[in-house]
């Protein structure tokens, strides 16, 4: 599985990181940080975030 | 112009308790040029769209309208819904109700439901359209929001009217009248409380794998949903949508009456109906502004915020701001910068995929049907502040 996030779209609201903490986090910089290629086993957190996001910014591949 | 340096000029103060006040005065225009905050009754007011931008997401912010009830000197059965809810909740206890709540407004559902959210539309309009006129909140967008509503959350039609009136009455509290109103916010309230135990019993004899359905589930585990929070949710989904949708759709047409150009191009190009949504938003938003209460004293553009002070970010205001709309007139062709109508960050709106599916639909159908539209008597409005939108809309139009 691979997580890709429009960086043009991202809004840095966050959603993501309340659906799927463990994909997505907040940086020191206060950048979105990811798993870029997680297990399989995450997969339905890794969509419930894809959803979550306002601006529609995350791809699941 | 700068904001640094020994020398700054006194904020402006704009009075936002005051019921007269508007957020679209020349008052906060020039407070906006003149600086990038201005001081309330209530804290700081944030003016220009990247400080509103930056302040929707500090880490130094937490969502502030916890606080409206004691800021009004209110408590009741309002106050103690609205202090608890989802929006009012921050860290682990928001993202876990947050988590629940996602998969009930998900942009998957869209699809689905664009052929129910025209049909809808189309039936109301076949109700007054002949007559060529109108009372436009009454015989639309209020049947509508609450419609969608019943739709999404499985709730009979049939009690639309009920629930409509519910919501009316409990949206006075997001208005700076909510102090004289409290009576009859606190009964509303009070009433849609009975009537969510009643669903959630109604879910609990007969499961179904629907919105509230799915919140009877999770609230068998007392710990991933608690009694209470079950009937709060129950309340902000059904609440939530309609008092919002109903106010931004008498908005909607407002700008229009004010832009007959506008309508007359949405009305041959149906396929910018999804960007008139946004753009009516960001010049003519129902949630006039976002709120944020600082939790630890923190710095922001060379001022000093001290823990606790609320910010009222002006979604208005500051996306009318010149330094990034050099031409902000209403213009459903021009390309546009976010607005700020569903707030953002951790707090952003949770049903916006549901509200921008269904008035894309309603403009859509609205702009072909009803040509010319033009106020047909007075408009009663709710104060131009806080939650904000028309009561009574009387409209006459062409039949298409």
């Amino acid at each position: 599985m691979r997580i890709e996030v429009d960086r043009d779209a991202c809004l840095l609201h966050g959603q993501c990181v309340i659906a799927a903490p463990e994909l997505f986090s907040f940086g020191t910089a206060g950048d979105l940080v990811w798993i870029a290629e997680p297990g399989e086993g995450l997969r339905a957190e890794a969509e419930a975030a894809a959803d979550a996001c306002p601006e529609q910014a995350i791809v699941i591949t | 112009m700068s904001d640094t340096g020994p020398f700054h000029e006194a904020k402006p103060f704009l009075d936002l308790a005051d019921p007269h006040f508007s957020v679209r005065s020349d008052a906060i225009a020039l407070a906006r040029d003149a600086h990038w905050c201005a001081d309330t009754p209530y804290g700081l007011a944030v003016l220009r769209y990247d400080d509103v931008q930056k302040l929707l997401r500090h880490p130094s912010l937490r969502q502030g309208s916890y606080r409206w009830p004691s800021h009004n000197g209110v408590s009741g059965v309002f106050a103690g819904w609205w202090e608890n809810m989802l929006l009012s909740q921050e860290g682990a206890s928001h993202a876990r109700l947050r988590r629940i709540a996602n998969p009930a407004f998900s942009p998957k559902l869209i699809a689905d439901l664009k052929p129910r959210f025209t049909t809808l539309a189309g039936r109301l309009i076949d109700a007054f359209v002949t007559r060529g006129e109108c009372e436009f909140i009454g015989a639309f967008t209020e049947p509508y929001a609450t419609g969608v509503i019943c739709d999404l959350l499985g709730l009979p039609f049939e009690r639309w009217r009920e629930l409509a009136d519910i919501a009316a009455d409990m949206g006075l509290a997001l208005g700076v009248t909510f102090k004289q109103d409290i009576e009859t916010i606190d009964a509303a309230t009070t009433r849609l409380y009975a009537y969510a135990a009643e669903l959630a019993e109604e879910r609990r004899a007969n499961p179904s794998g629907d919105f509230i359905g799915e919140l009877v589930a999770a609230n068998r585990d007392k710990d991933q949903l608690s009694d209470q929070e079950l009937l709060d949710m129950i309340v902000l989904a059904i609440f939530g949508g309609i008092d919002t949708t109903r106010n931004q759709l008498g908005l909607a047409m407002a700008v229009f009456i004010e832009h007959p150009e506008q309508w007359a191009l949405l009305g041959q190009h149906p396929e910018l109906a999804r960007a008139a949504v946004e753009e009516v938003m960001r010049v003519r938003p129902t949630v006039t502004w976002v709120t944020r209460e600082a939790t630890e004293d923190f710095a922001y553009n060379n001022t000093d915020i001290p823990a606790g002070t609320t910010l009222h970010l002006l979604s208005q205001s500051a996306a009318s701001d010149p330094a990034v709309f050099p031409d902000p007139g209403f213009d459903i062709s021009a390309r546009r910068a976010p607005h700020f109508g569903f707030g953002g960050g951790a707090h952003h709106c949770l049903g916006h995929f549901i509200a921008r599916g269904d008035m894309t639909e309603a403009l859509k159908l609205l702009a072909q049907r009803l040509k010319n539209p033009r106020y047909a008597g007075k408009v009663e409005w709710l104060p131009d502040s806080g939650n904000t939108g028309a009561i009574a809309m009387p409209i006459a139009f062409d039949p298409a």
